[in-house]
């Protein structure tokens, strides 16, 4: 019959081991995710430099372009978008771009500027609620494997907004995945949108450019779509940074229970050893007693 | 054989062709548009319809809803937000074009619903 204390650190085991295979079931599918997330982001990129080029180029030839998407208006609503991931257990990685964000919209409160703000995941939704603000429109279920029509939805939500003028501009705060061992809390502007600069022409002026319609309607369906583009790939950095820093989490959460386990079977060993001690010398004493009687 | 030019065909989420062609068809909000090698350089929007890619020994077709079409320097590029290659005639990529735009449709109906709380 075992002691209280050595069921106890039995028991004690028996708990960590199964959490430790949760959480490495976690790290290996995090690390799968990983590569998932960090191919889409690969492939997302040509689009993105097609777009950009395109932009460049009708830039340029369309002289000093004017839309009301690229002029800076006098900031007096901001839009703040903050993305998070529906789940925890990430580490570090909802925290760092909820506590960037936040301390932006304390300064911008400071600067007596209104704020709207603009959810994704589940986690920035809870922690901004908690906090009392009002949060103008959340997105949720995106964060995992986000698809091109959830950036278009974000796009469109905060265009919408930006064309009714109830803001001036948009900034997001957002994850980018640097590496897999690096992922660091941005600030990303988003609205106006900063004219990606055109490549270097080798001295042929775009304006040759035949257009069909007109410079203007090109320009016109080309800044969303490039807003659209924009908050995809943040997405997908996003969301892969979200996998790698799960499955950091993830692994040190397994090694912290591997020692803990290793501490737990040592002090159960040295119980038990307790144990067959006050046995023997229980036995003994008792011999002795009877000898001596 | 024609002079080739080279053909990218992108969309967000890969890049659905790319290679050499000899001709290109595509419909633009304007109208249809046909390029070989040596075209002007020409940006355009996509409607939604087919874009048929000969490279002298195939024949690829092309589903398109929406985009650009830029032709710069010898390369035409279509960005478009949804591609599709469709096995089979440009009735079939006008039908498949088609249901890209209504499931497009479909989806900003779906928003309209959104503003999700917990």
């Amino acid at each position: 019959m075992a002691s209280a204390e050595l069921r106890l650190i039995r028991r004690r085991i028996r708990s960590v081991q199964s959490t430790k295979k949760i959480t490495s079931a976690m790290e290996l599918i995090a690390a799968s995710r990983i590569v998932k997330a960090q191919a889409r982001v690969e492939a997302a990129q040509p689009y993105t430099d097609k777009l950009v080029e395109v932009i460049g180029n009708v830039g340029a030839a369309s002289g000093a372009a004017s839309h009301p998407l690229l002029e800076t208006r006098d900031n007096r609503t901001a839009g703040v978008l903050v993305v998070t991931s529906d789940r925890g257990l990430a580490g570090g990685y909802n925290s760092n771009v909820i506590r960037m964000a936040e301390r932006k919209l304390i300064a911008l409160k400071g600067e007596r500027i209104d704020l709207r703000l603009y959810c994704v995941g589940k986690k920035s939704i809870s922690y901004f609620r908690y906090r009392g603000y009002q949060i103008e429109r959340a997105f949720l279920g995106v964060t995992d494997t986000p698809g091109y029509g959830d950036a278009r939805a974000i796009a469109n939500t905060i265009l919408n907004d930006y064309a009714q003028e109830t803001i001036d501009s948009v900034g997001a705060y957002t994850t980018r995945y640097v590496s897999a061992l690096t992922q660091t809390a941005v600030e990303w502007p988003l609205l106006p949108i900063e004219p990606p600069v055109a490549e270097e022409t080798d001295g042929t002026p775009g304006a040759a450019y035949t257009y069909e319609p007109s410079p203007e309607a090109i320009l016109n369906r080309l800044l969303p779509r490039y807003l659209e583009a924009s908050v995809f790939g943040m997405l997908l950095e996003a969301s892969a940074s979200e996998h790698a820093a799960r499955r950091r989490a993830m692994k040190a959460a397994t090694e912290a229970a591997e020692d803990l386990t290793k501490i737990l079977s040592r002090q159960a060993n040295q119980a038990r050893q307790a144990e067959i001690t006050t046995e023997i010398s229980e036995i003994v004493g008792g011999a002795e007693a009877l000898t001596v009687g | 054989m024609a002079a080739t030019f080279q053909v990218d065909v992108v969309s967000p989420e890969a890049v659905v062709w790319t290679g050499e062609a000899e001709l290109v068809t595509a419909r633009t909000t304007e109208g249809d548009i046909g390029i070989m090698a040596g075209h002007e350089p020409t940006m355009a929007a996509l409607a939604t319809g087919s874009a048929e890619i000969h490279t002298g020994a195939e024949k690829v077709t092309v589903a398109v809803h929406g985009g650009f079409l830029q032709i710069y320097r010898n390369q035409v590029t279509l960005l478009s937000d949804r591609a599709e290659i469709v096995e089979g005639g440009a009735d079939e990529a006008r039908t498949q074009a088609q249901a890209l735009r209504e499931a497009e449709e479909a989806a900003q109906d779906g928003d309209e619903g959104q503003p999700q709380s917990e």
